[in-house]
């Protein structure tokens, strides 16, 4: 308990005290606090336990890099496990558990990983626990993963709501620091439309901790000011809490703003996460820089944080770091925190300055160790001293806190999201962003070690550049500043010898400097080999603070510059996101759309069981009472159709206006068949060929006037082919005279099939549908009930029967099919689904895109009479030339039956010879469709099978690898009801 | 002959018209939608027609227009004025689309859930197709602060679920 909170001072509203838990203790913090500056302040410096030796941690940072403080909130089904108690705000009964610890955190046995660790070091997991080799999978993979790990997610629904949203701006800034809020001003000064983003509940970033003065107020003063501007303006939005993840194509960034992660339970209305896609003309990435850890033994003590997060918790959050303090610093910011602790009243005790002189004066009480660093930590769970190395002695200073300062990194990761690696700057001792990003420039600390004036200076002129780009004018903004101390460069200190604890590199996945020695020794030197050899960088905070000390020493161990070794890949998101703002609203019954035919309600009413294809919902069959499996149904509907009369709902069949006085040579065109000469009021059966000679789609077509046509598509490919017709008549032929439109939600649409479907409809229908005045193939439009409606009426068949299919508009869709049903039931109709549908056309070899799968010809499937041999040309003629496709070795449409017809076989099961072993290459085919007829009282297929109509009659076995299946069976036409061929004619 | 009774039912029947202090969903009558088609000049003309006709227009394309209305017409109007004006296609879209009627001082904040349209530079009169969360939607700025939704049949159920999803928080 060396941490405590400060009577005075911060930004925390000291007025509100919010009672918190953590592992089941009570706590409280103030409106403001962080779980983590307020478990600081409550004296809570053990927090965590470690990924891999289960060592105790406590708080490093007091940002989004934290990769210690990791922890599970909330409860139930608001369980959110591995929260950065660094950035999650305080709530009055926040719920915070630690994690990956047995039975407690203080006393954890997983502790005894640290003993064990010289079998757990880099690459472990490729030469120790080998062997026997089958243990790896049983016995030791399952002993690690349960002794390793994070949170755990709860098995529970999630009860909150997520949604997206779009916003538009001329430009983003990301960041509201001293550098953001000064290109921000001038951007929206200027007439821009400005979205700034910040991952803070309150905008200022590093302002926010600062006690420098600009233009003579205080640092939090001058934030205030500004962003009273900002929301004055119109053309200004402001995002805070909201972390900008990723640059992507477009210039689009996405953004997770956590709109109720700071309530213990969300407003109703609200959601507590949304994903903004942010379309911006130009961005500023004003992130700021990273402060780097420094890497000496026991540096994961907890009691060591980094300076600049120390200041934080000072300065904003009024938290005192311990009561005996030291500061281990490689550059001036160090002095900066001296300053600020000796001010608040906090024993510093040392500073440790790595360097032979400072640059800025200093007249504090602590004792100045000049050219020394700090080799150890010890302390285990409390930091209790640290030995120092100085001029070749050593000393050891009892602390309970140290701040270390090692230097900054710019933050780039959103400008190397499209593909930019980033440049290793000497002069800045950094990696730096790539030159020329289009759409994106960097300003301040992201882009350039500078002092406060100089990010304020550097963040507006980058905006000014921009809003004269985009034709506007503006001033520059400058500030005086006071009491800064930052700016200046200094030389790293990648490696401290002397350590005698372990030195870690990579505090969440437990990757020290010994592993990443390791890695180089046994050739695993490079960055990507390293990365995965010791796993660093690869945990859930992305080596925000690791990467840089672990490429340094890398270079180190190779004996190169770190511009040799270069980075890994940066890649979205830059901090973690959850999956509930990815989704979105689409959950639950918003998953996604339900297309709903316009014979939907009648269906229900009809007891219909439905089917979801695609989007929409198809009814597959309707259930009658005393049934008791869907074949039952299934059975009766397909058994009365072909006795009586079905209506089946065929609304969702694809449908397409196709006019203009060029829409006959259009048809031509798409269709391999032609259509040219298709007589006014007649019907065509088309079949569509994709480039390459293979069948895209099929349909029938009919001509409802000269320069009038309506096409009918299969129910998957009804979007396909209309934006197909779309590119043909766009791109392919622009000097025809076509009009497409999609008129497939116009039409209600029914087939009536069976040998009383005549009967039946002409109850309804105003003129005479007599054979003679209405064939086989007809189709017009037509007069229902009296004149009341009109409609389209086609003479085609899908189940082999005497059919039609009537298209009503489709608001009196339900209206036509009740009295369908009312007129048809003396001569009883039935509704039949997609399943009898089924059942219907196999029975009858009519094919579905089962067997239109994207493989087939035309000849393959016994249509080879629908290739003109006449038209000039057609999409797919010059490639269905092609040898390969008259290839007599090709799988061919043929019809299956079991031998046995008790026993059934599966579409995909694959056709053998007889006795021929079950093997790739005595592959004969493959079952396409398969169903239950109840007329043949046999399972039934169709299958594409080598040279299949050539073997009606042969014996063969259907074979599934899968299931284990032999099926002995017979190869067939795949007609299997011949005498009633004649229906549709009839 | 049996004497039927032919009943309508809108697709969004079962839904009633929601009307928040800062947004406000109805759906429209399914009155007249006509889709009509031409080489881009005719099409560019064809705004007096409609108007003479008393319909809205609402822009699909260089080729191709929307002519809404709230009350239906007569059996005999399209091949009336397919027969006086042949230079265009006209697609009787009445019961195919669904209007639906969003509005308020909100409402481009609900709609921004929904599309990916810059509405700050979608101006009154403007028109076009875009996605509403999953659903391709015909979107037309009516008014500073209204939209008509244009969605097909099918959808119109689903996409009146979603906005209401979207405008819980403005209600």
């Amino acid at each position: 308990m060396t941490s405590y909170r400060l009577s005075k001072g911060g930004q925390i509203d000291r007025a509100t005290t919010l009672p918190f838990t953590f592992d089941g203790r009570s706590f409280n913090g103030h409106g403001g606090d962080t779980l983590a500056s307020a478990l600081l302040a409550n004296g809570q410096q053990l927090v965590a336990r470690s990924f891999k030796y289960h060592r105790p941690r406590g708080i490093l940072t007091a940002g989004a890099a934290e990769p210690n403080a990791l922890m599970t909130i909330g409860t139930g089904g608001r369980t959110e496990p591995n929260t950065r108690a660094t950035v999650q705000e305080l709530y009055a009964g926040l719920e915070a558990r630690s994690q990956n610890r047995w039975p407690s955190l203080s006393f954890d046995i997983g502790a005894v990983n640290g003993l064990l660790s010289p079998f757990l070091n880099a690459g472990f997991y490729y030469k120790t626990f080998m062997w026997p080799a089958s243990f790896w999978e049983k016995v030791y993979e399952p002993l690690i993963r349960r002794a390793a790990g994070l949170g755990k997610a709860t098995n529970e629904a999630d009860p909150d709501a997520y949604e997206k949203a779009w916003a538009h701006c001329d430009l983003l800034v990301v960041g509201s620091g001293p550098t953001g809020l000064a290109a921000a001003l001038t951007a929206a000064r200027s007439g821009l439309r400005v979205v700034l983003a910040d991952e803070q509940p309150a905008f200022g970033g590093s302002l926010l901790s600062d006690t420098a003065a600009l233009d003579g107020l205080a640092a939090t003063e001058y934030v205030a000011r500004c962003v009273d501007e900002l929301r004055s303006l119109p053309n200004v939005k402001l995002l805070s809490r909201t972390t900008v993840i990723g640059w992507y194509d477009s210039n689009v960034f996405g953004a997770v703003e956590r709109v109720q992660k700071h309530v213990a339970v969300p407003a109703s209305g609200q959601p507590v996460e949304r994903l903004w896609r942010i379309a911006a003309k130009h961005a500023i990435l004003a992130t700021g820089a990273e402060e780097r850890p420094l890497v000496f033994g026991g540096n994961d003590t907890p009691g060591i944080m980094l300076a600049g997060a120390m200041r934080t918790y000072l300065n904003r959050f009024g938290v005192a770091p311990g009561r005996k303090v030291a500061i281990f610093t490689i550059n001036d910011t160090g002095y900066a925190l001296a300053r600020d602790l000796e001010k608040a009243g906090v024993d510093l005790v040392a500073i440790i300055d790595s360097r032979l002189q400072s640059s800025v004066p200093y007249a504090g009480k602590a004792r100045v160790l000049r050219n020394a660093v700090v080799t150890d930590a010890k302390g285990g769970q409390a930091l209790s001293s640290i030995q120092i190395k100085q001029d070749g002695r050593f000393q050891s200073i009892d602390v309970d806190a140290l701040a270390v300062a090692g230097g900054f990194s710019p933050i780039i990761h959103l400008a190397c999201h499209r593909g930019g690696k980033p440049v290793w700057s000497d002069e800045q001792s950094a990696f730096l962003a790539p030159d020329n990003l289009n759409g994106l420039s960097l300003a301040g600390a992201a882009a350039r070690t500078g002092n406060l004036a100089d990010c304020v200076a550097h963040g507006s002129t980058e905006a000014l550049a921009i809003a004269t780009q985009l034709g506007k004018s503006g001033e520059a903004i400058s500030v005086q500043v006071e009491g800064d101390l930052s700016g200046r460069v200094e030389k790293p200190l990648w490696s401290i010898p002397d350590n005698s604890g372990k030195a870690f590199v990579d505090y969440q996945n437990d990757v020290t400097r010994r592993d990443l020695d390791l890695a180089a020794q046994e050739g695993f030197g490079h960055v990507e080999m390293a990365k995965r050899y010791t796993t660093n960088g690869m945990a859930t905070d992305q080596g925000k603070l690791s990467n840089i000390n672990a490429i340094a020493l890398l270079a180190e161990a190779r004996g190169v510059s770190p511009a040799q070794v270069g980075t890994t890949t940066f890649r979205p998101f830059y901090t973690p996101v959850s999956f509930g703002a990815l989704t979105g609203a689409a959950k639950g019954k918003h998953f996604q759309p339900i297309r709903k035919s316009p014979l939907h309600n009648w269906a229900v009413r009809n007891s219909a069981t439905f089917i979801e294809t695609g989007l929409w919902y198809r009814s597959a069959w309707f259930a009658r009472q005393g049934e008791t499996t869907w074949r039952d149904s299934v059975d009766r509907e397909v058994l009365n159709t072909r006795i009586n009369a079905g209506l089946c709902d065929v609304s969702m069949l694809g449908k397409i206006e196709i006019s203009g006085k060029d829409a006959a040579t259009f048809l031509d065109r798409v269709y391999s068949n032609g259509f040219a000469k298709l007589p006014v009021g007649k019907a065509r059966y088309g079949l569509m060929l994709r480039d390459d000679g293979m069948i895209y789609d099929d349909g029938t077509t009919s001509r409802l006037a000269e320069d009038r046509y309506f096409m009918t598509t299969t129910t998957a490919y009804a979007a396909g082919v209309m934006s197909h017709l779309e590119f043909c008549s766009q791109a392919l032929w622009p000097d025809l005279d076509v009009r497409l439109a999609s008129v497939t939600d116009q039409w209600a649409q029914m087939s009536l099939a069976g040998p009383k479907a005549r009967t039946i409809l002409q109850d309804i229908v105003d003129e005479d549908i007599a054979d003679e005045s209405f064939g086989f193939l007809a189709a017009r439009e037509v007069s229902l009930f009296g004149g009341k409606l009109r409609g389209l009426m086609f003479r085609i068949s899908f189940s082999g029967e005497l059919a039609y299919e009537l298209a009503v508009p489709a608001g009196y869709g339900e209206s036509v099919a009740d009295a369908l049903m009312q007129v048809g039931e003396p001569h009883g109709i039935c509704a039949y689904g997609v399943e009898a549908l089924n059942v219907l056309r196999m029975e009858k070899g009519f094919i579905t895109h089962a067997e239109i799968d994207g493989t087939v010809t035309p000849a393959d499937l016994g249509l080879a009479k629908m290739v003109s041999a006449t038209k000039p040309d057609f999409i797919g003629k010059q490639m269905l030339k092609r040898e390969g496709l008259s290839d007599p070795l090709r799988p061919r449409l043929a019809g299956l039956l079991p031998l046995d017809p008790t026993q059934g076989f599966r579409a995909g099961s694959h056709i053998l010879s007889k006795d021929a072993a079950a093997t790739l290459e005595n592959d004969q085919g493959y079952v396409t469709s398969n169903a239950w007829s109840p007329h043949l009282q046999s399972t039934i297929g169709l299958a594409l099978i080598i040279r299949g109509p050539e073997r009606h009659g042969e014996e063969v076995v259907v074979w599934n690898g899968l299931y284990n299946e032999f099926t002995p069976g017979r190869i067939c036409d795949p007609v299997f009801l011949h005498a009633a061929d004649e229906k549709p004619h009839a | 002959m049996p004497d039927f009774q032919l009943h309508h039912r809108a697709a969004l029947a079962g839904v009633t018209a929601i009307n928040g202090a800062r947004i406000r969903l109805t759906p429209l009558p399914e009155g007249t939608v006509l889709q009509v088609l031409g080489a881009p000049a005719e099409v560019g003309k064809s705004g007096e027609i409609a108007d003479k006709y008393g319909f809205s227009v609402r822009k699909n394309g260089p080729a191709d227009r929307f002519w809404v209305a709230d009350q239906p017409v007569s059996s005999g109007f399209l091949p009336e004025i397919s027969a006086q004006w042949p230079e265009l296609s006209v697609v009787d879209q009445s019961h195919g689309r669904v209007r639906i009627a969003i509005e308020g001082d909100a409402v481009e904040d609900v709609l921004a859930k929904g599309t990916g349209i810059d509405l700050a530079n979608f101006e009154v009169g403007s028109a076009t197709t875009t996605l509403i969360g999953h659903i391709a939607t015909h979107i037309t700025r009516i008014a500073p602060d209204r939209f008509e939704l244009m969605v097909l049949r099918g959808f119109a159920e689903s996409l009146w679920h979603d906005l209401e999803t979207m405008i819980r928080e403005f209600i």
